[in-house]
């Protein structure tokens, strides 16, 4: 029994008392008496019980004839306790090498929980994810070798505000919940006397509930027992092909879980067979986090509302953004397109450049920020080396300078940055051995196998450098606030991976950094708001002055993943030297694209139209990058994050990803 | 230990919401600590360092690393559940509670604790060497620029946070201790905000601005000066009043588990939560144990609604559900709409 579990009894609120949250409840319960489900999710807002409810559970687990222990795994664990690392006592009190039995060997047969799920370090979700799969754990480490058993029920806790989950960790996750606070007065004022109860004094409030618990543990017992047998009537067989192909699942792995979770269902409520009713019970469970979109909503961007207030609580219901709903294909675009003709002569007209020849009739607006959405991830080609920068969270690779903080060890061929420390610890449970050897000599034996060099990260990771349209042009029939909308979405994606970010607007005569780099999008998002529209369309000066940031910023930290963001429709129409505006920014734009120290990425802006220039796709095949339209960027409503999730699946497809 | 001289929490002039934040997190720990945001030369880490000396002292299981307390068995380190389940008596002693600073640039190890390497190369015993949370344990967690925290940290403090529990699970040490903290940070918001995860773990948040009023600016500089020229003679000045207030605070943390609140006001708690549209019911929570540590503190045995009005504008700035990025703070309509104005 660990610490942590002990603890639970007496001092994590009871399972069975919680108000409310049945959703989580049930999910909880189904996974208890089918582990073969492989886990549960609880995904939601801050401060709704999440990781009460798991602990809770937990507390329950040993009555319930739950073999395996229950493992709460801190974030911060270490790789070598994860699998399990030469046993430093035995070693040096019996010379022998005897493995330490890491969390996934101690995980088997019982529960692995880990709150904050989606704060995971890469490398120790990938060792879960192997694990999970597999159901055992190969150890092969400081002349351990093993095959380790480990199948374990997978609980998380996350609150989407802090950054999704990758897809493959989510799918593991059978069963997925979003959980959210009670919404009604009464319910609220109940949960907290209970609470209060609880605080006052928790033995007499755990004993008063007990049997309630007790109740609830007989009735797991008896359906654990159940589960074996208890089968699927052939309506509930044809309900569960039908839930999973309206979900457009891949693969098989729905439908497999589907009847499992139904068949729990069954063996809950002591029902021989699972029959549909069972089905419709778990479907959402299920499914939530596999279903996919058949038709990316295209029609958004366009009808936000002018009401700068979000909905404040979404309802699940809401039918406007589902997917049967989304009006088929173009449509949509096209009403956008033609509305008022901003100013939009043909090009050949605007390289005239007539230069600066109405700056006193510059009409300014200030649009408010449209809604975020959430970003289709974006994929930079991903390095496999081990570069010299980054601790953000979008590009994944470690330091080889010797600076930044130490936050790991590793082995190495060649040590160049000791790591004296984790050194002296692989040293120390051969020591014994190594004087019974050689009695004399130094009093502590180091010999090459034990060294270890430093890893280390640096607070850098990637600089987002947006450079942003802020003419004339972009005022009309509101695409500056879809605009804002975008670039409020790449602050937000940014504050999840930790990036660092710039802002450069352009318009008029010239272009301006805003905002030098930083890390807090809170400053950006402010300079976002008050950002005013108006004027020419200077684009070579805002790619010089986007450019000229990163070069500066490349020449003090060389290290520095930059990536550039250019928002604009690609209308030009002032010179950068005496030229032609259109011709003086592709070249511009071709001479950043072959420096190959940043990416780019041209997020066009100009509507779906016949009459579309399509610039903006030439600006970025000078500057070798992507194109992308702002309608391809959102993966879905940002807001949807928090709604039931019955149309949030994302389609992870095109544009980006591509 | 070494007695630097702190500055006398008494003798700060103004900034009265900052110190009753602070002030009832000794009333009731369970009000979970405070965020001072405000721009520099704000008294904010004086006040906060003050605070040590306010601090009651506490029974504690004597020579015990984690501070354990002997009278909850239920939250005991390994090493004193050891004892008491080998039949061995707790030795008690009194111990001030700590006041306990994490440094920004504190690396992991030293936060969450980590092997005790003199011990393993000499003896050959996997010792666990404690860390800052240890050393927290039942006492205030300060946190200066606490915006500035590394990422990593940050994620271990949360964890923490969560349950009163800290486990190491890494370079062969697996160890779980008890680690109950109050968090107290303060931040400087034009360089960058706060993760909403551990902006939520904040029980109150404060707003401090400088002090406009000239007589106190001046009032300010006086005091300042009279404590950097003398410091010994400039607590001695203020002892009486640091005794006083230590006491009051006493008595209030003695109160607090005797004030009831009735249903009416719980009622104005959850409609002013929906009503604001705040994620969870941490904000419930946390109104509720602010206003009965307010109640406490003036005396009383039951909330009234302005122990809640006050309660609501500690207790809410940093949970609004609002825009990514937008300001912190609370529509006060919205508050005074539900709650009725000021009395």
């Amino acid at each position: 029994m660990t610490g942590r579990e002990r603890w639970a009894e007496t001092t994590v609120f009871p399972f069975t008392a919680l108000a409310g949250q049945d959703e989580a409840k049930l999910a909880l319960t189904l996974a208890v008496i089918c582990p073969a489900l492989g886990g549960v999710l609880l995904r939601g807002e801050k401060g709704t019980a999440k990781s009460t409810l798991a602990r809770g559970l937990a507390a329950l687990l040993p009555e319930a004839g739950f073999a395996g222990g229950f493992v709460d795994l801190p974030l911060t664990v270490g790789e070598d306790r994860l699998a399990g690392c030469i046993d430093l006592e035995q070693a040096i009190a019996a010379g022998k090498v005897v493995c330490q039995p890491g969390l996934l060997a101690r995980a088997d047969g019982g529960v692995l929980y880990v709150d904050e799920v989606n704060l995971l370090p890469d490398h120790i979700a990938d060792m879960l994810l192997d694990t999970a799969a597999s159901g055992c754990f190969r150890l092969e480490r400081e002349g351990l070798s093993a095959e380790v058993p480990s199948r374990f029920l997978l609980v998380g806790s996350m609150n989407p505000e802090e950054g999704e989950l990758r897809p493959q960790l989510l799918d593991r996750f059978g069963l997925c919940v979003d959980v959210a606070a009670i919404r009604n007065v009464a319910g609220r004022m109940a949960l907290l006397r209970d609470l209060e109860a609880f605080e006052t004094d928790p033995r007499a409030f755990v004993a008063g509930g007990g049997q309630t618990r007790d109740a609830f543990v007989r009735r797991l017992i008896r359906a654990r027992k159940l589960f074996p047998v208890v089968g699927l009537t052939d309506p509930a067989r044809e309900k569960i092909v039908t839930a999973a192909a309206a979900a457009a699942c891949a693969g098989q792995r729905a439908e497999i879980l589907l009847s499992r979770a139904a068949r729990a269902y069954a063996a809950w409520t002591n029902t021989p067979d699972a029959d549909p009713a069972a089905v419709d019970a778990v479907a959402e469970l299920v499914l939530r986090h596999r279903r996919r979109q058949v038709q990316p909503p295209e029609k958004q961007p366009q009808e936000q509302p002018s009401d700068p207030k979000p909905n404040d609580h979404p309802e699940p219901e809401s039918s406007q953004a589902s997917p049967s709903e989304a009006k088929p294909e173009d449509g949509a675009g096209q009403s956008q397109g033609n509305a008022p003709q901003e100013d939009q002569p043909d090009p050949a007209d605007n390289d005239q450049g007539h230069g600066k020849a109405e700056p006193s009739k510059l009409k300014e607006d200030v649009f408010s920020v449209g809604e975020p959405f959430r970003l289709k991830p974006i994929r930079l080609r991903r390095d496999r080396l081990r570069r010299k920068a980054g601790s953000g969270r979008r590009a994944m690779t470690k330091t080889l300078e010797r600076q930044g903080r130490t936050v790991g060890a590793r082995m190495a061929e060649e040590i160049r940055d000791l790591a004296l420390d984790a050194t002296l610890r692989a040293a120390a449970p051969h020591q014994p051995a190594r004087r019974a050897a050689k009695p004399d000599g130094p009093a502590v034996r180091i010999r090459p196998c034990d060294l270890r060099e430093r890893t280390r990260e640096k607070r850098m990771g990637t600089l987002i450098v947006l450079v942003a349209d802020a003419s004339s042009s972009m005022g009309a029939s509101r695409r500056m606030t879809e605009t804002k909308g975008a670039i409020l979405s790449f602050l937000l994606d940014a504050y999840q991976k930790r990036d660092r970010i710039a802002f450069v607007a352009f318009r008029g005569d010239g272009a301006e950094v805003l905002l030098p780099p930083t890390g807090s999008p809170e400053r950006a998002y402010r300079l976002l708001e008050d950002l005013p529209t108006g004027g020419k369309t200077p684009l070579a000066h805002g790619l010089f002055t986007g450019y000229h940031l990163i070069e500066t910023e490349l020449r003090r930290h060389p290290s520095t993943i930059a990536l550039m963001v250019v928002i604009s429709d690609g209308r030009t129409n002032v010179p950068f030297r005496n030229g032609r505006p259109l011709a003086e920014a592709l070249d511009m734009a071709a001479r950043i694209g072959r420096d190959d120290r940043l990416k780019s990425i041209v997020v066009d802006t100009e509507p779906e139209h016949v009459n579309a220039l399509g610039l903006a796709g030439k600006v970025a095949e000078a500057l070798h990058a992507r194109h992308v339209k702002v309608a391809d960027l959102r993966a879905d409503q940002l807001r949807q994050i928090f709604r039931s999730g019955r149309d949030a699946a994302a389609p992870f497809s095109q544009a980006l990803a591509g | 230990m070494t007695t630097r001289p702190v500055f006398p929490f008494t003798a700060i002039v103004g900034q009265e919401a900052m110190k009753l934040a602070l002030v009832l997190n000794i009333v009731s720990p369970s009000v979970g600590g405070v965020l001072i945001r405000g721009e520099k030369g704000t008294a904010k880490s004086t006040a906060a360092r003050a605070l040590a000396a306010l601090l009651p002292e506490m029974t504690a299981v004597a020579g015990c690393r984690f501070s354990c307390d002997p009278d909850d068995p239920a939250r005991l380190c390994p090493e004193c559940r050891e004892r008491l389940t080998a039949g061995q008596p707790l030795p008690r002693t009194r111990v001030p509670t700590r006041l306990v600073d994490l440094p920004v640039g504190a690396t992991e190890d030293r936060v969450v604790g980590a092997l005790d390497l003199e011990t393993a190369i000499q003896d050959g015993k996997r010792r666990f060497e404690p860390g800052v949370l240890a050393r927290a344990n039942r006492g205030i967690l300060y946190v200066d620029e606490v915006n500035l925290l590394d990422d990593h940290i940050v994620d271990a403090l949360l964890d923490a946070a969560a349950m009163g529990v800290n486990t190491v699970e890494r370079e062969g040490v697996s160890f779980t201790h008890p680690a109950r903290f109050v968090l107290v940070g303060t931040m400087n918001p034009e360089e960058g905000e706060l993760r909403p995860q551990l902006l939520d773990r904040f029980g109150l948040c404060v707003e401090v601005t400088g002090i406009a009023e000239p007589e106190d600016r001046v009032e300010v500089v006086k005091r300042l000066m009279a404590f950097e020229a003398d410091p010994e003679a400039f607590m001695a000045a203020h002892a009486a009043e640091e005794k006083a207030l230590g006491a009051k605070l006493a008595a209030a943390r003695e109160r607090v588990p005797r004030v009831t609140i009735d249903d009416a006001e719980l009622a104005a708690i959850a409609r002013l939560s929906i009503a604001l549209g705040v994620d969870g019911h941490r904000a419930d929570l946390v109104m509720m144990r602010a206003a009965k540590a307010l109640a406490a503190l003036s005396g009383r045995d039951a909330v009234i609604r302005d122990d809640l009005r006050r309660a609501a504008g500690l207790a809410l700035p940093h949970r609004m559900r609002r825009k990514p990025f937008e300001a912190v703070g609370v529509d006060p309509e919205i508050v005074t709409s539900i709650l009725g104005n000021a009395a």
